[in-house]
């Protein structure tokens, strides 16, 4: 059933009629979603929306909130839509685009930030920021994302996260239209001071927001926010070579990536803190393993030879040396060294090549060949190259799902979690990669400490029968995640009932009932869509 | 390939949006990060090669049916590719530009017709050509030059002027100055003259008129047959893109060439020398039919298969048509070797360049789009400080002559050729 007339008619007077629509069409493409399957039964479209409106301005969102509170509608808003995260959950909601909110409202060289839109994107706000000798934090989905998004939203944790934090440590002040209609304005700009800070001097709602897993839409509409911007002392444009899709860059010595290996946990562990003490490394993530450990290094050939296709994956897979690098890449993450002087970037390879020698690791030979080395940079530095996570059929979502201290990896979690999707691999309804598909980061936070897994299950979407697959390896995943006390409560690929049945006869998290009396209190007349995070007692 | 070809893709789309944008690796600049005009101008999702493929699934669903909104989503759209090469940096086996192709063919085949194209393709049907002018107006650029008539005679290569530079009368001397430059470094050249010559039926191809298409190829084929044709050689960029890659599917073996490979290749071996400088700073455009979608056609007949459980591969494998191929140093070159001349590039070029906004269909059906389309291409042209905006394809030409003359702009639109002549 559609909205009423009265209803849309009074949104169209605010965005105007070019901005709003109720094509049938038009409504598909926005509840079309990735991951939108495991929700909707094997359907790729989300709940329909009642219409789709694209706001200009802050006071545009305030007076659609506020028609959304009279008519009694769900709205919910995403910026650059990617997933089911940024779809209505309920049929006839409004869906609000925020992609003509898309301006870089200031660039503050000298304090470090940069005031923004929703509709932004990494891509952009880096190409900006290195232009006077700065760079923003990237969230692990990559450059097409929204930074606002990243630090209000969701988790926003990226390969940079080790050196500049994750999204929500780098929100400063922000502006936000309450689920009531009322505009707020956090941190200092509260206070009349500008946008420099998101605690200080002004109302600090950054825990509200950050909340378990951001406000998912759920929660209001972020209209502007400041955001955290790091020293970048390579080129102002990034030199890019090579021919598509195979780019590469090749950057002054002070900007260097390597792949570091070990041929155990405890090694690669004892790495990790000694690379936090020592305060070293730019980006550091354990990237590329996303392939899945026995591809990898046959799928990096491909992707960085303009020849290969997908059809050469079989015969590389024959290839000893390709083999031995695959193992060799087993216990490994990549990592960017960036010296803001010639002196800086010395000191660090040489503290990076003791903390080798004293934890039994190495540099991969055959990753610091120029031309996988100037490709690995690229990724790492632009995560411009992310999509690849769909690169086999198009599907991928996660299992067992973790986050620890670095000696999570000594636990016996990392082998569990890949003997867990080992099984299903074999099976075939999903891509047999070897099992670890674990990817995470070294730093999931601001100078490192909190290290989190996801292990990509890589499926066809396209296929019934191989997205159930996927269903059924995340679910299993799900139960020994649980067991274990360690999440994977799939809030976003289930029904609320289902996440209720996995948990039947367990305590609660409380994080999701202090998350219901958040909602209770902000969002008194229910406009919020059911995204934001919440369970009952 | 049919519609229902593409479902599996339309399912496989990941929804991410690249195809907004112009490869991410290559963003320089807020200002010019996008690299989709349809998505940009109208900025619904529907208007992105990913929210396309969505309405392919909902349509075949029958979760949505043919409105006068679907056709504007479906038409609004120059088919130029950007989302094409972008969604493939990292999809091996997607193809959103073809769906969004089939998707027209089906639309046309069911009889759900765009209202502004109906009059076009009725005077193509009735005129041969896709400028709304009578046939016998075609080819006054020819009328004195001295050429063999390749309806009588025989030649190694024939010219095809097209629609563009058949009509109009500015444009004519880019075609009366490339056959002439040829044919004084001793090229054996002709051209099928005045009215004989027929439009090559890519543009009702790209409109999802494929039986126009095949009809004006045929006899295209069986013209350039008959006169003993080896090559040929067009500057229009939307003909060099329909000759190379759709006439060998129905069944063309000639050479094709553009202008510019030609004109390079007679440079590089001193059959064409310059005497004067021209001093000038110029940016180079690149059509979307020189370059991201001039690449080599590659016959390619197979089926998808499954190995290590669900990554999709091809039996036998299939050529990926993500831009590497095109054409995009021939005309620098020619340019580079042009005395005096400074050539400064704009920051969305080669594979990655922004549409001038005439393909598709779009200048016929869609003026103030295709219009703003041009306006953003000589925006960045003039971030640059370039003086003069060069391409190498006559519908850009236009596209960028009308922008530049309905906004008082100072800047100069060139083809490549005309550069050359006045540099000889």
């Amino acid at each position: 059933m559609a909205i009423s007339r009265e209803a849309y008619q009074a949104l169209e007077d605010i965005v105007g009629p070019e901005n709003i629509s109720e094509e049938p069409a038009i409504l598909d493409s926005y509840a079309f979603q990735w991951l939108a399957e495991f929700r909707q039964h094997g359907s790729k479209f989300m709940p329909r929306a009642g219409a789709v409106v694209l706001p200009g301005s802050t006071e545009e969102v305030q007076a659609v909130v506020k028609i959304c509170i009279r008519y009694k509608l769900k709205c919910k808003a995403h910026s650059t839509g990617w997933g089911l995260y940024g779809a209505p959950i309920t049929e006839n909601a409004i869906q609000l685009d925020m992609r003509r909110m898309d301006r870089i409202l200031k660039i503050d060289e000298h304090n470090m930030f940069a005031v923004i839109e929703p509709y932004v994107i990494g891509a952009t706000l880096q190409a900006e920021a290195m232009k006077v000798g700065l760079n923003t934090h990237m969230i692990g989905a990559g450059a097409s994302c929204s930074p606002l998004a990243a630090a209000t939203s969701f988790q926003g944790a990226g390969p940079d996260s080790i050196f500049m934090g994750s999204g929500p440590e780098n929100l400063l002040a922000a502006e936000w239209v309450m689920p009531t209609g009322e505009i707020l304005r956090t941190g200092s700009l509260g206070s009349g001071l500008g946008w420099f800070s998101g605690d200080g001097l002004g109302p600090s709602l950054r825990g509200i927001f950050k909340g378990i897993l951001g406000a998912c839409g759920g929660l209001g509409v972020f209209t502007k926010v400041a955001v955290k911007l790091y020293p970048w002392p390579g080129p102002t444009v990034m030199p890019i070579e090579g021919t598509v899709p195979a780019y590469t860059a090749q950057l002054p010595e002070n900007i260097r990536a390597h792949t570091l290996a070990w041929s155990t946990w405890e090694g690669y562990a004892d790495a990790v803190y000694k690379i936090y003490n020592n305060d070293i490394g730019y980006i550091a993530h354990r990237q590329f393993i996303m392939f899945g450990d026995e591809l990898q290094a046959a799928v990096l050939k491909i992707l960085t030879d303009t020849t290969r296709t997908l059809n050469d994956l079989e015969e590389l897979l024959k290839k000893p040396e390709i083999q031995k690098l695959s193992e060799e890449m087993r216990r490994s993450f990549q990592i960017v060294l960036v010296g803001m002087t010639p002196r800086d970037i010395e000191y660090q390879e040489k503290v990076l090549n003791q903390i080798l020698a004293e934890t039994g690791g190495w540099k991969i030979a055959a990753m610091e060949e120029p031309t996988m080395a100037g490709w690995s940079l690229l990724y790492m530095i632009k995560l411009c190259f992310k999509n690849l996570n769909y690169v086999y059929a198009g599907g991928f979502h996660d299992a067992m799902a973790r986050a620890g201290t670095p000696d999570l990896v000594t636990s016996g979690w990392m082998e569990e979690m890949r003997e867990q999707k080992r099984k299903f691999g074999k099976q075939g309804g999903i891509v047999n990669d070897g099992g670890d598909a674990g990817m995470g980061g070294v730093g999931t936070a601001g100078g490192g400490g909190y290290n989190a897994f996801e292990n990509f299950i890589l499926y066809d979407p396209g296929d019934a029968a191989s997205v159930e697959a996927a269903r059924a390896c995340n679910v299993d995943a799900g139960h020994i995640a649980v067991e274990a006390g360690a999440g994977g409560y799939n809030f976003f690929f289930m029904e609320k009932e289902q996440v209720q049945a996995l948990l039947a006869g367990r305590a609660r998290p409380a994080i999701f009932q202090w998350q219901q009396k958040i909602k209770e209190a902000f969002d008194p007349n229910g406009v919020g869509d059911g995204s934001y995070l919440c369970l009952d007692e | 390939m049919a519609l229902e070809d593409y479902l599996s893709d339309a399912k496989r789309c990941c929804r991410c949006s690249y195809c907004k944008w112009i490869p991410l690796a290559q963003v320089k600049s807020w200002r010019f990060a996008k690299g989709c005009p349809s998505i940009a101008y109208k900025n619904f999702h529907s208007y992105s090669a990913g929210g396309r493929l969505a309405v392919v699934l909902s349509l075949s669903e029958g979760r949505s049916s043919y409105t006068d909104g679907l056709l504007d989503v479906v038409y609004q759209c120059q088919m130029d590719g950007s989302c094409d090469v972008a969604c493939k940096i990292c999809r091996y086996h997607m193809e959103p530009l073809e769906a969004m192709r089939e998707l027209r063919f089906k639309l046309v085949e069911e009889g759900q017709l765009l209202p502004q194209h109906i009059p076009v393709i009725d005077n193509l049907r009735k005129e041969d050509n896709m400028v709304m002018k009578p046939k016998a107006e075609r080819g006054k650029w020819s009328e004195d030059l001295d050429i063999k008539d390749l309806t009588t005679e025989s030649a190694e290569v024939v010219f095809h002027g097209g629609c563009q530079l058949g009509f109009d009368e500015e444009l004519g001397k880019v075609a009366r100055t490339a056959v002439t430059l040829l044919k004084n470094a001793g090229v054996d050249i002709g051209i099928i003259r005045g009215k004989e010559e027929n439009c090559c039926g890519g543009k009702a191809y790209d409109m999802g008129y494929r039986g126009e298409f095949i009809k004006y190829a045929e006899n295209n084929i069986e013209a350039w047959t008959r006169a003993g044709v080896k090559t040929v050689v067009t500057s229009c960029s939307d003909g060099y893109f329909t000759f190379k890659r759709l006439y060998p599917d129905i069944g063309s073996k000639f050479e094709v060439l553009h202008t510019v490979e030609f004109i390079d290749r007679l440079i590089k071996e001193g059959r064409i020398k310059f005497n004067k400088t021209i001093p000038m700073t110029v940016t180079y455009h690149d059509p979307c039919h020189l370059g991201r979608l001039g690449e080599q056609y590659i016959p390619w007949q197979g089926e998808e298969k499954k190995i290590r459980g669900q990554i999709v591969v091809y039996e036998p494998s299939k050529p990926r048509n993500n831009g590497a191929g095109g054409i995009y140093e021939p005309p620098r070159e020619v340019l580079r070797s042009i005395p005096g001349l400074e050539l400064v590039e704009m920051e969305r070029i080669r594979e990655y360049a922004w549409c001038c906004g005439a393909g598709g269909g779009v200048r016929e059906a869609y003026p103030d789009f295709s219009y703003w389309t041009a306006r953003e291409r000589i925006e960045e042209a003039k971030s640059t400080g370039a003086e003069a905006l060069v391409s190498a394809c006559p519908w850009c030409e236009r596209n960028f002559i009308d922008a530049v003359n309905g906004n008082g702009d100072k800047m100069k639109v060139y083809d490549v050729i005309e550069l050359v002549q006045q540099a000889i």
